[in-house]
């Protein structure tokens, strides 16, 4: 479904991935794991397309959704037209919005009617349900863990069929965190692809079916969840001995 | 999304009020109750309106620092003159009247309109940088909008340079030849209306959310499939159109025009209105544009000191309340009560 090929990135003059390449599947979780630095957000904003200062410039290599490359692509077009959705880093939510706006601004391009949204809305609150109770509160106003389903959520409103996302266990209190990658195993049974970007290893291969280590701007190691548990090295530097 | 019926107390309580406030105001002007000054104060109070309004759109829905208003105005201002000196009046430079001088009362919208739509098209010299640029290196380059505009109108012989250019007020005239209403003050009257209702609707759609989207975390806003540049366009030219609509007014209030009236200083005055008022109200831009034109008259007596006691004020509400009269709220967030009279998003 996705596929990334040799990708080589820059930030100005440094070289960020050094010939990254992997594939996603329809269907599946995978998880790219790895130390700070090692270029996974990077990749994710590499596939999102994000525009300046964001902006990591694919210098060789592709990038291809079913088939076609995407490097021309604009990312509100990656959203929209793709059906790629990133839940970033930091959540990104929109503060100063309620929750229900910020769910109903990622429908924003679409043009179907407002009983379509509604049905999404419904379905998102169905999951998150504390973002019910919550949905004319301001944004800013709600704990880690619900900006982190409300991230989620809206990126879920945007319809997409694959989305990526970065570090969902950052900040998060383990319950919470348990509680999320639930959630998203659920949406996964019911067909939506992920790609996971994760610093706790451990609890990403326990959430995925395959996985890629990254080290430095480059794919170390790739395995099933299984593999990957099981590889000394990866242990070793991952998962604490 | 809860979905509530409207009330006809909520639908009509404020039309209503505002049309009759509106029809008095331009009865007092015709039967001569207020002199030709007040007139003038209340038609400047809505055309500060109009600039801060418009240029809240920017500055405080999109969080940019755009302080090249004036410029905006001027090409407003000087489309609209132009055009309606040019098809309604005998005018040296441009010969005798194209149309009817006696067309001049239902054309003046399409003429003001027009130089609101030039205007909205120079608003295009700001918005295309916009896309790759922010915060203060755009700021410099609303700077140097207002500059490329103001020397430019400064350098063509033909509109008077910078000596300015007249003959609006034949145009005013002859409006009142063929209907003796109050012309100027209706016009400014239907401008100011439209501009608050356009803005509000704009602000309150999803479409305008992104807008705010994009003022927050732009990146946020171009995943959640908002496309930011052509959003940062539709706001820029919004906003310039309507700065140029504002101009078109203020030329034919006055009735003469020149490069001086659209310097830095005026862009200053607009940017003074939305921080007054409070970024991202549009309330609180329409309050404080009418607070401003007050205080600028009532502190007339002060002349040339006035521009020392304005600037301290400024400093004080900045020390005191940064985020201005009314800070990121609108009126019936301030006072619930009002929401029975009038139903807002």
């Amino acid at each position: 479904m996705l596929s990334v090929e040799n990708l080589h990135v820059r930030y100005g003059n440094i070289e960020a991935l050094h010939g990254v390449s992997f594939t996603l599947e329809r269907g599946e979780i995978v998880t790219l794991i790895g130390a700070n630095g090692a270029g996974k957000t990077t990749t994710l904003h590499s596939i999102m397309r994000l525009p300046p200062p964001e902006a990591p410039r694919v210098t060789q290599g592709d990038i291809r959704f079913e088939g076609a490359s995407i490097l021309g692509v604009e990312p509100h077009d990656v959203v929209r037209r793709l059906g790629i959705g990133l839940v970033p880093e930091g959540r990104r939510i929109f503060g100063n919005l309620t929750v229900q706006e910020n769910l109903t601004l990622a429908t924003y391009a679409r043009k179907d009617d407002s009983a379509a949204v509604q049905q999404d809305l419904g379905r998102v609150f169905e999951l998150f349900p504390r973002l019910k109770e919550r949905q004319r509160q301001l944004a800013d106003s709600l704990s880690g863990g619900e900006q982190q389903m409300l991230a989620v959520g809206r990126a879920l409103m945007s319809r997409c069929e694959v989305i990526l996302l970065d570090e969902p266990s950052m900040g998060l209190a383990p319950l919470l965190m348990f509680d999320m990658f639930r959630t998203l195993k659920h949406l996964n049974e019911e067909g939506l692809t992920i790609l996971v970007v994760e610093q706790n290893a451990k609890v990403a291969l326990d959430f995925a079916h395959r996985g890629y280590v990254m080290d430095t701007g480059a794919i170390v190691a790739e395995g099933t969840s299984a593999e990957l548990r099981a590889d000394p090295s990866v242990k070793k530097a991952y998962l604490g001995g | 999304m809860t979905t509530t019926t409207t009330t006809p107390l909520q639908k009509f309580t404020v039309p209503v009020l505002l049309l009759a406030a509106l029809a008095a105001l331009c009865f007092g002007a015709q039967s001569g109750m207020m002199n030709l000054y007040v007139q003038s104060v209340i038609m400047f109070m809505g055309i500060n309106i109009i600039l801060s309004s418009s240029l809240n759109i920017v500055n405080g829905y999109m969080g940019e620092f755009a302080c090249g208003h004036a410029g905006f105005m001027a090409v407003g201002a000087y489309v609209s003159s132009i055009l309606s000196v040019w098809l309604f009046a005998d005018d040296a430079v441009f010969g005798t009247a194209v149309l009817s001088p006696s067309l001049a009362v239902w054309l003046f919208p399409v003429v003001i309109l027009a130089g609101g739509v030039a205007a909205a098209f120079a608003g295009l010299l700001v918005a295309v940088p916009s896309f790759k640029t922010r915060g203060d290196y755009l700021a410099i380059i609303t700077i140097a909008a207002n500059y490329i505009v103001k020397s430019t109108i400064e350098n063509v012989g033909a509109i008077g340079g910078a000596r300015g250019f007249m003959g609006m007020g034949r145009v005013t005239k002859a409006m009142d030849a063929s209907l003796p209403l109050p012309w100027m003050m209706i016009w400014v009257f239907a401008g100011t209306v439209m501009t608050v209702w356009l803005i509000n609707r704009f602000v309150s759609s999803t479409q305008g959310k992104g807008i705010i989207a994009i003022c927050q975390d732009e990146i946020a806003a171009e995943i959640m499939s908002v496309n930011t540049n052509k959003m940062k366009i539709v706001a820029f030219m919004l906003s310039s159109g309507l700065a140029g609509v504002a101009g078109g007014l203020f030329a034919h209030v006055l009735g003469y025009v020149n490069p001086g009236s659209f310097t830095i200083m005026k862009s200053t005055e607009c940017m003074v209105m939305v921080y007054l008022g409070g970024m991202g109200s549009l309330g609180g831009s329409v309050l404080s544009a009418v607070l401003f034109t007050l205080l600028l008259e009532a502190l007339r007596p002060l002349q040339i000191i006035k521009w020392v006691v304005i600037p301290l004020m400024l400093v004080l509400l900045m020390q005191f309340r940064p985020e201005g009269i009314m800070g990121n709220r609108e009126l019936p967030q301030l006072f619930p009560k009002l929401k029975k009279f009038y139903k807002f998003k």
